[in-house]
């Protein structure tokens, strides 16, 4: 008799399942529909354009030329090396920095972390290009801290504007706060407990932090520096304002080759560069991420 | 011999005294509960004599040597959490393994005592297992050998079973008991379970509100509670406030002779000792309800002006609810202004 009636009571969910699945899917149907309109097809029509136009005769067909004079081209190659070198300093500094900020305000109590954390979610508020405009007027020549040097009689600093040291330091000011915000929920998971047992069998304060406290927010460093290394791999703004005219970084080079050389071709051929380059960190870190959770 | 000295200890969070003014000798091999209600500070005392907090006062001594301002892994303790605190990404062996290897014990001596202490804690061949691959009980021994294997002059029990299911935690403590006999280590143990404490205290420390309110044998602390305090949270107590008068304690016609000083007074009776017999002429309580547990049967009581009363019987099916019950204590203790004044065996 029950065995009737459990079954019975089960029916309607299935069908209720059931009927809420077209549903489900026409919620999901607008933004699939988006990514591909916009980004899929973007992608796929970028990638058939390099490979597949016309050639010097006028004639249609597969042609890698475009591709063969990328990586023959010194000033391609160059500018394709400052930009990986700018993603990886930018990593590595983005790392240096916000780990002990997010550690600080994971084992800090108080007021004052409060107000750290507001400090260093501040630049997430800020638009690139007044980021850009302010670092000008700050580390610029004759800016700020030149006329403070001056001040007190001290020689001009060798400025960053315009070095590949320019973009370097604004990418890693904007990227502070997405790094922050990641490290510190990697953080939140490491219980309190877990790093009072590590000292209590005589880890000192480095130790439990190698051996503790880094392996368990290995997915949040991998994280962060994924969203960083592809933010800063293709960031325009900060590299076009502060940046070097040559070597540059490749969205610059790809808005110049675009528009200054009216080269559409060479310019879709650097973004597909530009994306294979991206795809690659992302699926590093894709296959990384789903390796630690299977462990 | 590893004698612990807690000397006159207080600790404040702000104006709040977590611990006031606490003094405790743990002799070689003793095994101390400390036992309290939430927010008692038995934690916080196990947290310093850890090192996982600084008193604000006192002292703390094992065998004659200060450690109250030494960090945690200078101290020759080991803790073992309520919440296990293993770490996940490393296996059972490596768990173990990682205060010995901070100690650069040669790779062969890991090995060995390792295998020892998973050898003791009854986890053999279970080195390999990923923490998360162990249940629960298995999870708590790998956190007490862990502690165990770095062989600690005093090992800090801090509540360990209270995320475990009842079954297991008996079974737990009885191997806990077993293995701290066994090692003769002194031990410290904080629980707000009365039956943890009871199984397996040499003595147990009743905490309240920072400060100790009885230290004693686990028998004499339930059977010969100092402050009402204690008989209300040791086991199950009937606490009967009334009057003396003409050294007959009453409340609401439940008469007590009780040779003290007229004035208001609290009776304490355990349920075993309140014997009871149907009276439909001159009942003192009526029945309320009547609970079979199968190897005895407790009754609750209703007096006339609404107190109620637990009795612990042996055949818990002679009594009825609505029934009419004398009521006939055969051992009684008394309190007056918090402090013991009669007692009867």
């Amino acid at each position: 008799m029950s065995e009737v009636s459990g079954a019975a009571n089960t029916r309607p969910l299935l069908e209720k399942a059931e009927s809420g699945r077209p549903f489900g899917l026409l919620l999901v149907a607008m933004p699939v529909f988006l990514v591909g309109w916009l980004v899929i097809w973007p992608i796929i029509s970028a990638v058939f354009r390099t490979v597949w136009h016309r050639d010097s005769q006028g004639n249609y067909g597969f042609d890698l030329s475009t591709y063969v004079f990328f990586f023959s081209d010194k000033y391609s190659l160059d500018n394709l090396s400052i930009t990986l070198w700018t993603t990886g300093v930018c990593a590595f500094l983005l790392l240096l920095v916000c780990l002990p900020i997010a550690l600080y305000l994971r084992f800090s109590e108080g007021r004052l972390p409060a107000y750290v954390q507001g400090l260093a979610i501040f630049p997430m508020f800020v638009p690139s290009i007044i980021l850009s405009y302010a670092f000008i007027r700050v580390l610029g020549p004759n800016g700020m801290v030149d006329l403070l040097l001056n001040a007190v009689g001290l020689p001009k600093i060798r400025t960053p504007y315009l070095t590949p040291w320019g973009p370097v330091i604004g990418l890693v000011w904007d990227n502070i706060p997405l790094t922050v915000l990641i490290l510190l929920s990697g953080l939140g998971n490491v219980a309190n407990q877990s790093i009072e047992a590590a000292r209590d069998v005589g880890a000192k304060r480095f130790q439990v932090l190698w051996h503790i406290i880094l392996p368990r927010i290995s997915n949040s460093i991998l994280v962060a520096l994924s969203f960083s290394v592809l933010g800063i791999f293709s960031a325009f703004t900060l590299p076009y304002v502060l940046g070097p005219a040559a070597p540059e970084m490749m969205g610059p080079f790809m808005q110049r080759t675009f528009r200054d050389l009216n080269d559409p071709l060479s310019a879709i051929t650097q973004a597909v560069v530009t994306f294979s380059f991206c795809i690659v960190f992302g699926l590093f870190y894709v296959r990384s991420v789903a390796r630690n959770q299977g462990k | 011999m590893s004698v612990l000295k807690i000397d006159n200890v207080s600790k404040f969070f702000g104006t709040t005294r977590a611990v006031d003014d606490f003094s405790l000798t743990v002799e070689d091999g003793e095994l101390v509960c400390l036992l309290g209600p939430s927010g008692s500070g038995k934690s916080t005392l196990l947290r310093m004599v850890g090192g996982f907090a600084q008193p604000t006062a006192g002292s703390i001594t094992i065998d004659g040597e200060e450690i109250t301002r030494l960090p945690p892994e200078q101290r020759p303790t080991g803790m073992v959490f309520q919440s296990h605190a293993l770490w996940t990404h490393m296996n059972v062996f490596k768990n173990l393994a990682f205060g010995l290897k901070l100690r650069k014990l040669p790779k062969e001596d890991i090995d060995r005592k390792v295998e020892e202490v998973l050898e003791l804690v009854g986890l053999s061949g279970y080195g390999g297992r990923l923490t998360h691959q162990l249940s629960g009980g298995q999870q708590q021994r790998v956190a007490l050998a862990r502690s165990l294997v770095l062989e600690p002059k005093i090992l800090l029990l801090d509540e360990p079973f209270a995320s475990l299911d009842q079954h297991l935690r008996e079974r737990l403590r009885e191997e806990v008991r077993d293995i701290q006999q066994r090692l003769n280590i002194t031990t410290l143990f904080v629980t707000h379970g009365q039956d943890e404490a009871l199984a397996l205290a040499d003595r147990i420390v009743v905490m309240r509100d920072g400060k100790t309110e009885q230290v004693g044998r686990p028998d004499i602390v339930y059977r010969e509670p100092a402050t009402p305090f204690v008989a209300g949270f040791i086991g199950t107590m009937n606490l009967i406030e009334g009057d003396v008068s003409n050294k007959v304690f009453n409340r609401a016609g439940f008469q007590v002779p009780l040779d003290i000083a007229d004035g208001p007074v609290t009776l304490a009776v355990r349920p075993e000792s309140l014997d009871l017999s149907v009276d439909d002429k001159n009942g003192q309580a009526i029945v309320h309800r009547v609970t079979d547990y199968g190897t005895h049967g407790l009754v609750d009581m209703d007096l006339p002006d609404g107190g109620r009363l637990k009795s612990m019987v042996g055949h818990p099916d002679m009594f009825a609810s609505g029934q009419s019950v004398k009521l006939n204590p055969t051992a009684i203790a008394a309190y007056r202004d918090q402090k013991l004044v009669h007692r009867s065996q």
